[in-house]
């Protein structure tokens, strides 16, 4: 995969998230789904290398990358994710003019719950692939 | 985040309410908020260069790791071990993707805003059952989120 392309879906992902694992619905929806270039299983491996190293919890997207595109493909992963942190400079502009109005705020929170329920699906989604997988390992089947 | 803020304020960098708009702004920052934070910290002391430079610490050893452990796991996952420990692994990792999402959630289930939550749980978990990509669920969510108004409690930073 053409690892510009995987720059700017996984841009589009994290840029679309308020957390670091809010992004894992869309990505599952981009590559996994839609494009076919990561399994179920490598998406979860994604996760759980993520996961269990130190540092910023939406990193796992750099491992997304490799599965994806090799080393190109975690560059691009490690660029989109560093990215939309560049937004916090303007933001920290316009904070001051727009984070007092009470819709606004409501409609971050918004986004922040519906996250937290596209990450619910995502889980769901997760736990009978590794159940499948625990027991194709484990059980022979 | 606690260890940063505690640091820089006992370096005298920043102050508790330089740390409250940090939090703030990270919140309403796209993607991972400790890296908006981190961007949002060295911006306030050193501009561009310090931006850059706390991007970078914040990022490049976390993704040179997870670069690292990702490749080596591709080459030894045939091994039946390996795909044991795997297995039990991802098996964890769901556990810790249901734990991220609760601990999205857990700030807006409290008496005062819990209709005002549900509505937008509705809203979004029929639009995922209907089909409708991540991305426009989330646009819906914020323009539902906006018409109700109301204060929500922030959430932490993560």
């Amino acid at each position: 995969m053409n690892p510009f392309v995987v720059y700017l879906l996984l841009l589009k992902a994290i840029a679309s998230s308020f957390a670091g694992m809010g992004s894992l619905p869309q990505i599952h929806q981009d590559f996994v789904q839609t494009r076919r270039v990561l399994s179920d299983d490598q998406l979860s491996q994604a996760v759980l290398v993520g996961r269990s190293t130190p540092g910023p919890v939406g990193a796992y997207v750099v491992a997304v990358g490799y599965f994806a595109a090799g080393w190109p493909g975690a560059f691009a992963g490690w660029l989109a994710m560093v990215t939309p942190a560049l937004a916090a400079i303007p933001l920290f502009v316009l904070m001051q003019r727009w984070l007092h109005v009470p819709r606004v705020r409501a409609a971050v929170d918004a986004v922040v719950i519906a996250s937290a329920v596209l990450l619910l699906s995502s889980a769901l989604r997760m736990t009978a692939d590794a159940l499948q997988q625990f027991s194709l390992v484990f059980l022979g089947g | 985040m606690e260890l940063l803020r505690r640091t820089f304020i006992a370096a005298g960098a920043i102050d508790e309410a330089g740390n409250g708009g940090l939090v703030a702004v990270s919140r309403l920052t796209p993607g991972t908020n400790v890296l908006a934070y981190c961007v949002g910290l060295g911006w306030s002391l050193h501009r561009w260069a310090g931006a850059l430079a706390a991007l970078a610490a914040a990022s490049v050893p976390a993704s040179l790791v997870i670069f690292l452990l990702t490749m080596a796991l591709a080459r030894i996952d045939r091994y039946p071990i390996v795909r044991m420990a795997l297995a039990v692994g991802v098996l964890v990792a769901t556990l810790l993707v249901f734990s991220s999402a609760w601990y999205l959630l857990r700030p807006y289930v409290y008496a005062s805003v819990l209709t005002r939550t549900a509505v937008i749980i509705i809203v979004s978990g029929a639009l995922l059952v209907a089909g409708v990509t991540p991305v426009r669920i989330l646009l819906v969510s914020a323009a539902v989120g906006a018409a109700i108004g109301g204060r929500m409690q922030a959430p932490e930073v993560r």
